[in-house]
C-alpha cells in the first residue's frame, strides 16, 4: 500500500488557491481604482458620464 | 456578462474539486498524491493555451496594429506566466513523494522553465520600454519567437529520455486512463479554461483603463 502523502496534496492545492485568489483580488482592486479615477477625470473635465441606453418598457 | 462568467467559472472550479476529491478514485500506484494531477495538468493546458493566444494576437497586432490585439497578448502572457509558475510549483510538490526529489534537470522540467523565463522576459520587456507602440511591437516579435518553445515543451518527453512521464491525455489516440479519471480531468480542463477566459477578460479591461488613464 502506497503512502498517501496528503500533506503534499494540500500544499499543492493550497498554493494554487493562494496564488489564484491573490491575482483575482489584484485584478478587482486595480479595475476599481482605475474606474474610480476615470469617473473623477470625467467630473473634473466636464465630460459627460457614459450613459447606459434607457428603453421604455 | 463579467459577473456571469465569474459565477460559471466558480461553479466549474467547485465541480472540478468535487471530481478530483469526491468522484475520481484513489490511484493504485501513487495513492492520493496523484490527485495533484487534476491541478497540475489543467494548469499546463492553460499555459499552452495562453501562449498560443499570445502568438495569434501578436501576429494580428503586427499586421493590423490593433491595440486590442496587443492588450489581449499582454493579458494572455501574464495569465500564462501565472499558470506556468503554478505548473512548475505543483509539479515539484508532486515530484518529491513520487520521484524522491523536488527538482531535476529533466528535459520536460528544463524546457518548461525556459518557457517560464521567456514569457517573464516578455512581461519585463513590456515594462522596460516607455514608448507604448514600440514596446508593443518588440513584445509582439518576442511573443511569436517564444511560442516556438511550446512544441519543444510538449514533445520533450518523446525526443529525450526523461523522468517525466509522456502525456496521458494531450496525445493522439485514445487515453489509457480509466474513464472516471479522464472525466475528472476534462471537468478540470473546462474549469481552468473558463478561469483563463475570466482572468484574461478582466486583465485586458484593466490594461485598457490604464491606457486611457495615461492618455
Amino acid at each position: 500500500m502506497t503512502a498517501d502523502n496528503w500533506s503534499f496534496v494540500f500544499a499543492a492545492y493550497g498554493l494554487a488557491v493562494v496564488v489564484l485568489v491573490t491575482y483575482w483580488r489584484f485584478l478587482v482592486r486595480r479595475e476599481r481604482e482605475l474606474s474610480e479615477g476615470d469617473t473623477l477625470r470625467r467630473h473634473g473635465s466636464g465630460m459627460p458620464e457614459p450613459q447606459t441606453e434607457h428603453r421604455s418598457p | 456578462m463579467k459577473r456571469l462568467l465569474g459565477v460559471v467559472t466558480a461553479v466549474g472550479l467547485v465541480a472540478g474539486l468535487v471530481m478530483a476529491f469526491g468522484i475520481a478514485p484513489r490511484e493504485a500506484t501513487q495513492g492520493n498524491v496523484q490527485r495533484i494531477m487534476y491541478l497540475h495538468v489543467p494548469s499546463v493546458w492553460v499555459a499552452y493555451l495562453a501562449f498560443a493566444v499570445v502568438l495569434v494576437a501578436s501576429v494580428v497586432y503586427l499586421v493590423r496594429r490593433a491595440e486590442a490585439a496587443d492588450r489581449l497578448a499582454h493579458a494572455s502572457a501574464e495569465v500564462g506566466v501565472l499558470f506556468t509558475g503554478l505548473t512548475i510549483a505543483t509539479g515539484s510538490i508532486w515530484g518529491k513523494p513520487t520521484w524522491g526529489t523536488w527538482w531535476t534537470w529533466d528535459a520536460r522540467l528544463t524546457t518548461v522553465s525556459i518557457l517560464f523565463v521567456m514569457y517573464l522576459g516578455y512581461l519585463l520587456l513590456r515594462g522596460m520600454i516607455d514608448d507604448r507602440e514600440r514596446g508593443a511591437r518588440f513584445a509582439a516579435v518576442l511573443g511569436i519567437v517564444a511560442a516556438f518553445n511550446i512544441p519543444l515543451v510538449h514533445f520533450s518527453v518523446y525526443w529525450w529520455r526523461t523522468l517525466h512521464q509522456p502525456p496521458s491525455l494531450m496525445k493522439p489516440g485514445p487515453s489509457t486512463m480509466p474513464g472516471v479519471i479522464v472525466a475528472a480531468l476534462l471537468v478540470n480542463f473546462a474549469a481552468f479554461t473558463l478561469l483563463y477566459v475570466y482572468f484574461v477578460t478582466r486583465r485586458a479591461r484593466v490594461l485598457r483603463l490604464e491606457a486611457e488613464a495615461e492618455a
